[in-house]
């Protein structure tokens, strides 16, 4: 078959999202099919452009594509008659972020009927596509509330997989992540304030406000952490990430409500190293199962410090949570087979 | 050029008369076909002829043409098949009727049995205090829209406008309307008539009009604002000073008002010199033409985007009084006789005394008139224009299937009018693609 | 800096539009800039061309990158403070097609008013770019009568022109380039058949994935009596490596397209390895490279014409070797490289 994996794209910046698609598109193609990843410019500022992409979408044409696989809003909109959809993200501004600090989408008449119009545009033209896949339970849930739409989660594998591996269990919680508000590296930061043992931490991304850096370096000179607490500032690259999971005592994976469970949580279980996270993260639950694959405990700094406490005294069992959670990995079928299986079905 | 032609073409229909006309000036210019709905007892043409019934429509053809004509009038029962497939092959639409309200009320709510919808159709024009008064009427808590003199404001011609390439209509004051709402091609053409001559049978006497009385005539359905009733009250009040005359009424009439209408005459005792016989053959209608001295062509309100009666009443170089109104303002004041709306009982006596008395003054008035209709009213005249109005539509397609396009995405997404993308869309196609 | 190269592709439809959009990424990025590459879908179907415009036009940009530079068309619509325009061609259909049996849009009021819009949306989009530079002599003529823009000549290098070389000559002419008609390989064939010397050719290409008659086409052609084994043709998908080689080992190349927009790669690829061209006198672009004499032979598109100049080459080695050479330099004259292009282009 011939297939366009099809996604939005914001030039110069590249995430989770980008890598799953530019994964599925050459695994697509290890299976036999010949894919290609096309890419639409998505722009949200002014909220008027969002319409406009929306459009802009909508009018362009996949004559000989046998079968589209649209990833993200508003690219998805593509039209063709045998589409899927492995939806890793509606237009969160219009759906579940409103009201919540991080909506974007003004309360005025015309944020309103933007959102409106996103739903409208949601409701009927999802409904068109041949197949439903979402990345997340959550993600599904989302769909079905909001949009009254069925739909399967198809977990997202790791592409890379097999270059990670397990070293040992050293002396530091790594955090691999974009720095930004909502991945929350600040509270984990925070909780080495609170913490008993001679455990480190290690965070490591690029930050996209340097605010957000700012306030990290501010925490650690405070409270005196520069020791104990180490930012890599910047991307590090696949080597520099499956050499620090390979060394690390476990993971430290905090984000605010995310729908997914994130690559760096299967990074970590491929490492066989345990995941802290909050419980308010969101997808991450899928994965970490407290007490089992890792540590699930309240967003604040002082429990996050018992459980870093904890995983440093017992490595044992930082051990047996890791092995746990990557067995959990193949028990869910987050496997490329299992993906391109139903996607090309 | 290959043109699809669809339009009633029944023997009763008047649209159906000047399409046979029309279409055979137009094949001069171009290939056409054209498509009647099957039910019709058609006319005679030399063009190939397509019956057709929406719903078995072979209108994969369609797509063969290089332009598809509609014509569309507000009778129901004939323009109902042309309508619906127009919506699925957009064309050039020709309005003959202004006020289409009535098509429409009986679509949704007789045909869909959908109320719903022929309210939200009412409030997609007219707005909120439009959908109220359509809910009064079909609630029963006031008249019924379209059986009253309101229609005019609600005539819903509006809505046969979606997704057109180009719309004909006949008279001036209707160009202006169509205009405020619409924003492709537009132009007006005279509607094209001929006058046939009577047969050797229609003769004075075999209609049984003595030669010394006026012949006062009005032709077609008769509905309430043809104001039958307020020509007959003139008639009366001139009696004793107007010499002989005959009214002959000549149309078809809903059975409650044409009773109403015939009490009254009773009343005034013009039984024998009012003649309301119903619908008549058209030998029988030309005889009456041919002979008339005087025709009443009034209207209020007016429907009709254009007058056929009145062109064909000219055209047989008669006096024809009519309102001050529509398209009938349109013609010139030294061809007929107007009569301001709202004013009939004041000036009618007098204008019809005028007339009956001054043989001279009707002589007058219908060399005038055959002369102005004989020069604009012709079939050639039309098939001319609209060929040359063809050619601007089909330039402005390609844009107006784009804004189509684009609408209809902006539809899926339920974006409103009132967003920007449709100015920012408007503004971007202009400056990329240029404006005619 | 940060630099969007924009273009447009149609998905699973024919390639090698996508060289120059690559190469031109890997030259910019080795200096140091970081570049992110925009394909965008495209399907040039005259019936959708106006909607697609739109929205490519939709499409904004205007907050990215320092710099955009656009190539194949629409992708010159989009919107940028900082957009320079390496025009690669027209929607010829519009254009310098219109009027031939190649004319794409109809004939009709219609086809007329698409024709217009599209014209009108170039003249537009292409005036809003800082600087506009084309691919060839034929497209600044074109751009220059069409739309009354002056574009400087920038010539489109190959991806890596130092994988080329000289090794020998053997007895075969090479063509590279995909199987459609209007490359006119069946030409070449023709020709062969009217030459005294024993020459081979070579054909090398992968035929339209729309239908590959014109393959078998050739395919028969070469089996007929009279050309005894002497045309070898190698439809599929061969490694660079391979066709580094064969371009190393031939006596010459073909390159005889009608009326091209631009030299082409293949002739680009004849002088890099040192080969002179045989090429026609209405092949359009390649004669901005191919003079006659000089770095290869121009003839009449007839096969007597065209067997001369393959049997003149066979007979007089010396003088294809000197022509190859000759091939070479003019390279280095008209400057071109991925230096220029990257300095014309970052200004």
């Amino acid at each position: 078959m011939r297939i366009a994996v099809v996604n939005n794209c914001v030039p110069f910046v590249s995430g989770g999202a980008e890598h799953l698609a530019e994964a599925l598109t050459a695994k697509l193609i290890e299976h036999g099919h010949s894919a290609l990843l096309v890419r639409i410019p998505f722009r949200w500022e002014p909220p008027g452009k969002i319409i406009e992409s929306m459009l802009a979408c909508r009018l362009l044409q996949l004559p000989y594509v046998d079968r589209v696989v649209g990833l993200k809003f508003p690219a998805y909109y593509i039209p063709h008659p045998n589409k899927v959809l492995w939806l890793l993200h509606q237009f969160r501004q219009a759906y579940d972020l409103c009201g919540t600090p991080f909506q974007s989408l003004s309360d005025t008449d015309d944020g309103r009927r933007i959102r409106e119009a996103v739903v409208h545009a949601d409701n009927t033209l999802l409904a068109q596509a041949r197949k439903i896949f979402t990345n997340s339970g959550v993600t599904s849930q989302r769909l079905k509330k909001f949009n009254g739409l069925d739909s399967h989660v198809l977990y997202p594998p790791l592409s890379r997989w097999e270059h990670f591996f397990c070293a040992g269990y050293g002396d530091f919680i790594f955090y691999p992540s974009r720095i930004t508000a909502s991945k929350r590296q600040h509270l984990v930061v925070e909780a080495m304030k609170y913490v008993k043992t001679a455990v480190r931490l290690v965070v490591a991304g690029q930050a996209e406000d340097p605010a957000d850096l700012e306030r990290l370096y501010r925490i650690i000179q405070e409270n005196r952490l520069s020791d104990r607490v180490q930012v890599i500032p910047r991307f590090i690259t696949e080597e520099e990430k499956t050499e620090l999971f390979s060394r690390a005592l476990a993971c430290a994976y905090i984000p605010y409500d995310e729908d997914s469970y994130g690559y760096v949580t299967m990074e970590s279980y491929y490492s066989r190293k345990p995941v802290i996270t909050c419980s308010d993260s969101g997808g991450t639950d899928v994965l970490v199962k407290d007490g089992q694959t890792g540590r699930v405990v309240p967003p604040r700094p002082e429990t996050i410090a018992i459980a870093l406490d904890e995983l440093f005294t017992d490595r044992g069992a930082a051990r047996r949570m890791g092995e746990a959670g990557l067995d959990l990995v193949g028990q869910l079928s987050i496997t490329w087979d299992h993906v391109i299986g139903n996607l090309t079905a | 050029m290959k043109i699809a032609w669809f339009t009633p073409f029944d023997q009763k229909s008047a649209i159906g008369r000047c399409s046979e006309r029309i279409v055979a000036e137009l094949s001069r210019h171009a290939l056409v076909e054209l498509w009647h709905p099957e039910g019709d007892r058609a006319r005679e043409t030399t063009v190939r002829t397509i019956r057709f019934r929406a719903d078995t429509a072979d209108t994969d053809r369609l797509a063969s043409y290089d332009l598809i004509v509609y014509n569309f009038g507000n009778h129901l029962a004939f323009h109902r098949d042309i309508f619906l497939v127009s919506r699925r092959w957009p064309g050039l639409c020709i309005l003959h009727d202004f006020v289409m309200h009535h098509f429409f009320a009986g679509y949704y709510l007789e045909e869909l049995h959908d109320p719903q919808a022929y309210l939200e159709a009412i409030r997609r024009v007219y707005g909120e205090s439009g959908r109220r008064r359509a809910e009064d009427g079909i609630a029963g808590r006031r008249a019924r829209v379209w059986e009253t003199e309101e229609v005019a404001e609600y005539p819903l011609f509006e809505d046969t406008l979606k997704g057109v390439y180009g719309v004909v209509v006949h008279s001036n004051f209707f160009l202006d309307r169509v205009r405020k709402v619409y924003s492709g091609p537009s132009c007006k053409l005279w509607l094209p008539y001929e006058s046939l001559p009577a047969g050797p049978n229609g003769t004075r006497q075999n209609l049984e009009v003595p030669d010394d009385a006026v012949l006062l005539v009005t032709v077609g359905q008769v509905n309430p604002n043809k104001q039958v009733n307020r020509v007959i009250e003139a008639l009366a009040g001139l009696r004793p000073v107007s010499g002989k005359w005959i009214y002959a009424v000549l149309g078809a009439y809903e059975r409650n008002y044409g009773d109403l209408i015939l009490a009254e005459v009773r009343r005034l005792g013009l039984q024998g010199v009012v003649r309301m016989p119903g619908h008549v053959p058209d030998k029988v209608l030309q005889a009456y033409l041919t002979h008339a001295d005087i025709c009443v062509n009034l209207r209020w309100p007016a429907t009709e985007g254009a007058s056929a009666s009145a062109i064909e009443e000219m055209l047989h170089g008669k006096p024809v009084v009519v309102s001050d109104t529509g398209f009938y303002s349109e013609l010139p004041d030294d061809c007929v006789v107007k009569i301001r709306p709202g004013q009939e009982t004041q000036e009618l006596p007098e204008t019809l005394r005028r007339l009956m008395s001054d043989a001279d003054w009707r002589r007058q008035l219908g060399d005038r008139a055959r002369e102005f209709t004989g020069r604009h009213c012709r079939a050639d005249l039309y098939a001319d224009g609209l060929i040359e109005f063809a050619r601007e539509v089909r330039h402005d397609k390609p844009m107006i299937q784009l804004a189509d396009r684009v609408g209809g995405e902006l539809n899926l997404m339920g974006a409103t009018a009132s967003m920007e993308i449709l100015d920012t869309v408007s503004r971007e196609c202009i400056g990329l693609f240029g404006e005619d | 800096m940060k630099i969007i190269i924009a273009s447009s592709f149609t998905p699973f439809a024919q390639g090698g539009a996508t060289v120059i959009v690559d190469s031109l990424a890997d030259a910019i990025r080795a200096q140091g800039h970081r570049v992110e590459v925009l394909a965008l879908p495209f399907h040039p179907q005259p019936e959708a061309l106006l909607e697609q415009m739109l929205s490519f036009r939709l499409i904004d940009l205007s907050q990215h990158g320092d710099q955009l530079i656009a190539l194949r068309p629409p992708s010159y619509l989009l919107r940028h403070p900082n957009k320079v325009v390496w025009f690669i061609h027209h929607h010829r259909g519009a254009y310098d097609l219109w009027g031939t049996r190649y004319q794409d849009i109809p004939n009709s009021p219609e086809g007329l008013r698409i024709r217009d819009s599209i014209i009108h949306a170039d003249n537009v989009a292409l005036r809003e770019a800082k600087r506009l530079y084309c691919n060839s002599q034929v497209m600044a003529d074109r751009l220059r009568r069409f739309n009354g823009l002056e574009a400087e000549v920038l010539y489109p290098p190959l991806a890596q022109p130092e994988r080329y070389y000289q090794d020998g000559q053997g007895d075969y002419i090479l063509c590279v380039s995909r199987l459609v008609h209007h490359k006119r390989q069946w030409l070449a064939i023709d020709a062969l058949r009217h030459t005294q010397t024993p020459v081979r050719l070579v054909l090398v290409g992968q035929p339209d994935p729309e239908g590959d008659s014109y393959a078998r086409q050739l395919a028969a052609m070469s089996q007929e009596g009279g050309l005894g084994g002497r045309v070898r043709i190698t439809s599929n998908w061969i490694p660079e490596s391979e066709k580094v080689e064969l371009f190393a080992q031939c006596l010459a190349v073909i390159y005889m397209p009608v009326d091209e927009d631009s030299y082409g790669y293949p002739t680009l690829e004849a002088l890099q390895a040192g080969k002179p061209v045989i090429t026609c006198s209405d092949s359009g672009g390649t004669r901005e490279l191919i003079v006659d004499g000089e770095t290869g032979l121009v003839t009449a598109p007839d096969p007597e014409a065209i067997a001369q100049a393959m049997d003149r080459l066979y007979q007089d080695r010396a003088g294809a070797a000197r022509m190859g050479e000759a091939g070479r330099q003019r390279i280095a004259e008209l400057g071109i490289g991925w230096d220029k292009v990257l300095r014309s282009l970052l200004a």
